[in-house]
């Protein structure tokens, strides 16, 4: 998506020209005439940058720096001074209400817009530069929320795939839990919100989710998806600093002596279940975790035949505009799932598939998992 | 475009005017509810009649400020679905949790 820029000018000639200059240099520009319709334009748009003008009517260009410093919401906006004032005097008192860069109106155009590329540049190396610290830190803290490999388990084959939105790690996580040596838990997660914000709530879930499953299957014989999913709403819901946060939550259980699956979910989407003819969206009742202490969980079971297979995935795929010009929902995904599945296509020619045919950038992060039972005897 | 405040009585009525409500605009909802709740409202409602999309994250603040105005007992109410906003509130099972309406003037009246 193109970066959107606030150009903030009294003059309408001159406001014309750099919206033009602007416009074909590929940004997105929106427009006002002096300081305070400018404040009420980025409190509205939040714009990525904004240039304004100094010697405007009602509001001139330092009141309204002033007014966007004076509110952490808007402070750090990066904000350019594009003026014919050009004193020492005037620069000095710019430079001192932190700003990106000061640019006298007489310069080519050609040159104003190699000092907005430069300083969307900048701030795009800064960013790269704070996830690969953050990515570190993360790594060696060994808080990773998705596993390295599949896990095994006899009769089943499972495969998943998460791409974290804009490749940064964000809410959706992923957890296989072995209870026995007949049955596995597995866990798809995914926390309200995106990149490192969610992703902090997300590692705090995880450990919440581990737990429950802990506490629920030592102490019972027959493993429960729905008594697990209560032991977790009742934690959080008592927990003030993460139940702010919401969280969607599929929690499948695999037995591989009878065969079949438990599945309870909070808030999430159905699950799919693929035949030989055809699919099924399986639908859970439970509501957000935290939410409330009255989830209404339950345990549904789920028979597993040979080759049947079972999806969970995340919201990322919901909502996304494809190339047809349709725009993709729970039937949709259905459709394309099993048609892959019928071709043998692995997951991650599905999320190919997926991305190939969307005609934008998908909005969330991507997760998905799959379990097939195998055609042979156990 | 952007979060308008209207206040009718004792009822504060959020109208989200974006066409599409994602992470930035959750923030600026939040930041309104919570404040607004601090200064005593009780009876919020959110006018999403012009809002195209919704994601998960503004649903979530949206879920978080009926859980705060609870805790006053008060309550929030919704306005107006479009087909994809009343999709994410029916996949969460949001939808029966809140009471919603298809006008604004019934929801105030609600109250």
């Amino acid at each position: 998506m193109p970066n959107k820029i606030l150009l903030v000018e009294d003059e309408p000639n001159i406001a014309k020209l750099f919206n033009y200059i602007l416009t074909k240099a590929g940004y997105k520009v929106s427009y006002a005439e002096n300081g305070s319709v400018g404040y009420k334009k980025t409190m509205e748009d939040r714009p990525d940058l904004i240039i304004s003008d100094i010697m405007m009517p009602e509001t001139d260009g330092f009141a309204f720096r002033k007014m966007l410093l004076n509110n952490p919401d808007v402070a750090n906006i990066p904000f350019v001074f594009l003026t014919a004032k050009g004193t020492e005097e005037d620069i000095l008192e710019a430079y001192n209400l932190s700003i990106e860069d000061y640019i006298i109106k007489t310069a080519s155009p050609k040159i104003v817009v190699a000092k907005i590329d430069s300083i969307f540049n900048s701030i795009k190396r800064e960013q790269e530069k704070a996830n690969e610290a953050m990515q570190q830190a993360a790594g060696s803290l060994n808080a990773t929320l998705v596993p390295g490999n599949s896990p095994v388990l006899e009769g089943y084959n499972f495969e998943f795939i998460n791409k974290p939105f804009d490749e940064i790690p964000g809410g959706d996580f992923i957890d296989f839990i072995p209870l026995d040596k007949n049955n596995l838990a597995i866990i798809l997660g995914d926390v309200m919100g995106k990149k490192w914000g969610a992703w902090y709530f997300a590692v705090a879930y995880a450990g919440y989710v581990r737990n429950a499953v802990r506490m629920v299957c030592n102490s019972i014989e027959n493993f429960s998806a729905k008594l697990i999913m209560e032991k977790l709403n009742e934690a959080i819901y008592n927990d003030e600093r993460i139940s702010e946060v919401f969280i969607t939550l599929s929690v499948v259980i695999v037995n591989k002596i009878n065969n079949s699956i438990k599945y309870c979910g909070a808030g999430d989407l159905p699950l799919l279940l693929l035949k030989d003819e055809g699919y099924e969206l399986v639908k859970s009742n439970g509501l957000l975790l935290g939410f409330s202490l009255e989830g209404n969980y339950s345990d549904i079971e789920i028979e597993m035949h040979c080759e049947n297979s079972v999806v969970l995935f995340t919201d990322g795929l919901i909502d996304v505009k494809r190339n047809d010009g349709k725009v993709q929902d729970i039937d949709t995904i259905a459709q394309v799932v099993f048609k892959l599945h019928k071709n043998k296509n692995s997951l991650t020619d599905l999320v190919k598939e997926f991305i190939d045919s969307a005609s934008e950038k998908f909005p969330d992060d991507l997760s998905l998992i799959k379990i097939t039972k195998l055609n042979q005897n156990y | 475009m952007g979060i308008k405040e209207e206040i009718y009585g004792d009822v504060l009525v959020a109208r989200i005017i974006f066409d599409r409500a994602t992470l930035m605009e959750a923030e600026q909802l939040r930041d309104l509810l919570s404040n607004s709740i601090a200064n005593g409202y009780k009876k919020i409602i959110i006018d999403l009649s012009e809002c195209e999309f919704i994601d998960s994250t503004f649903l979530g603040v949206i879920v978080n400020s009926l859980k705060k105005v609870a805790k006053v007992q008060g309550d929030l109410k919704l306005v107006g679905f479009k087909p994809a906003v009343k999709a994410m509130f029916e996949l969460t099972r949001m939808f029966r949790v809140f009471e919603s309406f298809s006008n604004l003037d019934d929801a105030v009246n609600s109250f």
